[in-house]
């Protein structure tokens, strides 16, 4: 259960925080992709991979689409 | 969560329109999936300009991986059930392909140099689709108008924490006079299991007008078959004030101004009844195509009393969508605005 909701505050809530107004929009999308890449549990902007992941685990896929402001 | 590959895109570049197909206007938006690309299902909405969260939680998007994980076990002997969830044919494959995207990026990010300027946003395929119709000089139809609509456009107010359980029906609305009651769940539209609010608005942005939806609920733990019957014009009564592709529209129709409703006092105040046209000018676009209306003299604060000879009260969506379907760019329409000097009339250019 722990690992669901560090994955869904991962897919979700990251998306609906505010960045500070310090970080500009650069940093931002930097720091997305070094965060979201740390926590392990995802597969960053490579959908192959993801189709060829899904595949080869037999597992279903989650796909989340989020425009960094 | 171990049970998904769990992916994140953060591009709409190269995308895959014939595979993703969301409301294009969300800055969240999950795709469920088997790794053939079939789809189970959808998640995240939204209503509000400011708050892009209301119509989502943490318990709806649970449930909603719940079932998508249900769906999976069952797969490929449900296959059928969820041919209507799939991607519709679709004009151009990738967003690169619509004209005003063309040549204008590339199909990766470049981290190693001007990154935000690399990424193309999913709203620009929703602006790219309207843009489609108005350089050809052609009404924007309602189904590009009013994409995605919500299940309150029909009545339904449903619970954001569930998966799609209804919390309220309106009295009076489609919803309502179809037969649905306050603590439905809606367990399938048009045969597609429903794992979300985003499930049923895709059955609703597939909908004709009219249509009438076979829908099963849960009431009472009972199954229940009901017809949601939707009139002519029925995705007209959905909001798009929100959507930040109604800038474009605002371009297009009102050059670049932002406008608002009177309030019941103001009116009052401005001896004007509340039939009549009150639009009030709360921003004035200051550059390029935006500064069109300013360029014709209008002001913040006018209030447009009269637009091609209508007075009717309108909001400005019902304004900018009547323009968009009735008005081609090059055409000037008249319109009255009132300002502490009086009346003042002005043309606005359509573009």
């Amino acid at each position: 259960m722990t690992r669901l909701i560090s994955c869904l505050a991962a897919s979700l809530v990251v998306a609906v925080v505010p960045a500070t107004a310090a970080e500009d929009r650069r940093e931002r999308v930097l720091n997305d992709r070094k965060e979201i890449e740390a926590s392990g549990q995802w597969i960053y902007n490579d959908l192959p991979k993801g189709f060829a992941e899904a595949a080869r685990t037999r597992k279903p896929m989650l796909v989340v689409f989020r425009c960094i402001p | 969560m171990d049970g998904f590959v769990c992916v994140r895109l953060v591009q709409a570049n190269a995308m895959d329109l014939t595979l993703f197909q969301f409301d294009y206007d969300l800055t969240f938006a999950a795709f469920f999936l088997n790794a053939d690309r079939t789809i189970y299902g959808r998640y995240g909405s939204r209503s509000d300009r400011k708050d892009a969260t209301r119509d989502m939680s943490m318990e709806g998007f649970r449930a909603a991986l719940e079932s998508a994980l249900d769906l999976h076990k069952d797969y490929p002997s449900n296959k059928a059930l969820l041919a209507g969830k799939q991607g519709r044919p679709r004009q151009f494959k990738l967003p690169e392909e619509f004209p005003s995207l063309a040549g204008k990026y590339k199909p990766t990010l470049d981290y190693e140099g001007k990154v935000v300027q690399s990424c193309m946003h999913c709203h620009q395929v929703h602006d790219a689709e309207r843009r489609l119709f108005r350089d050809d000089r052609k009404p924007i139809p309602d189904e590009v108008l009013y994409p995605w609509p919500m299940p309150n456009t029909v009545g339904l107010k449903l619970d954001a924490r569930e998966k799609a359980t209804v919390a309220e029906v309106v009295s009076g609305s489609a919803a309502d006079l179809s037969g649905f009651k306050a603590g439905d769940v809606i367990q399938t539209v048009e045969r597609q299991p429903i794992l979300s609010t985003a499930d049923v608005q895709w059955a609703l942005h597939n909908a004709g007008q009219p249509a009438s939806l076979k829908t099963q609920v849960l009431r009472g733990g009972k199954k229940l078959n009901l017809t949601l019957n939707l009139g002519t014009g029925w995705r007209r009564q959905s909001d798009i004030g929100w959507r930040v592709t109604t800038w474009d529209l605002r371009r297009m129709a009102a050059g670049g101004l932002v406008l608002d409703e009177l309030t019941p006092e103001e009116r009052s105040n401005a001896k004007l009844s509340d039939k009549e046209l009150a639009l009030r000018v709360k921003h004035v676009g200051q550059y390029g195509e935006h500064a069109a209306a300013k360029r014709a003299g209008f002001k913040e604060d006018d209030i447009l009393i009269t637009v091609a000879g209508d007075s009717a009260r309108m909001t400005e969506n019902e304004l900018l969508a009547r323009l968009v379907q009735t008005r081609m760019p090059g055409e000037k329409i008249a319109v009255t605005v009132f300002r502490a000097a009086g009346r003042v009339e002005l043309e606005l250019p359509m573009q």
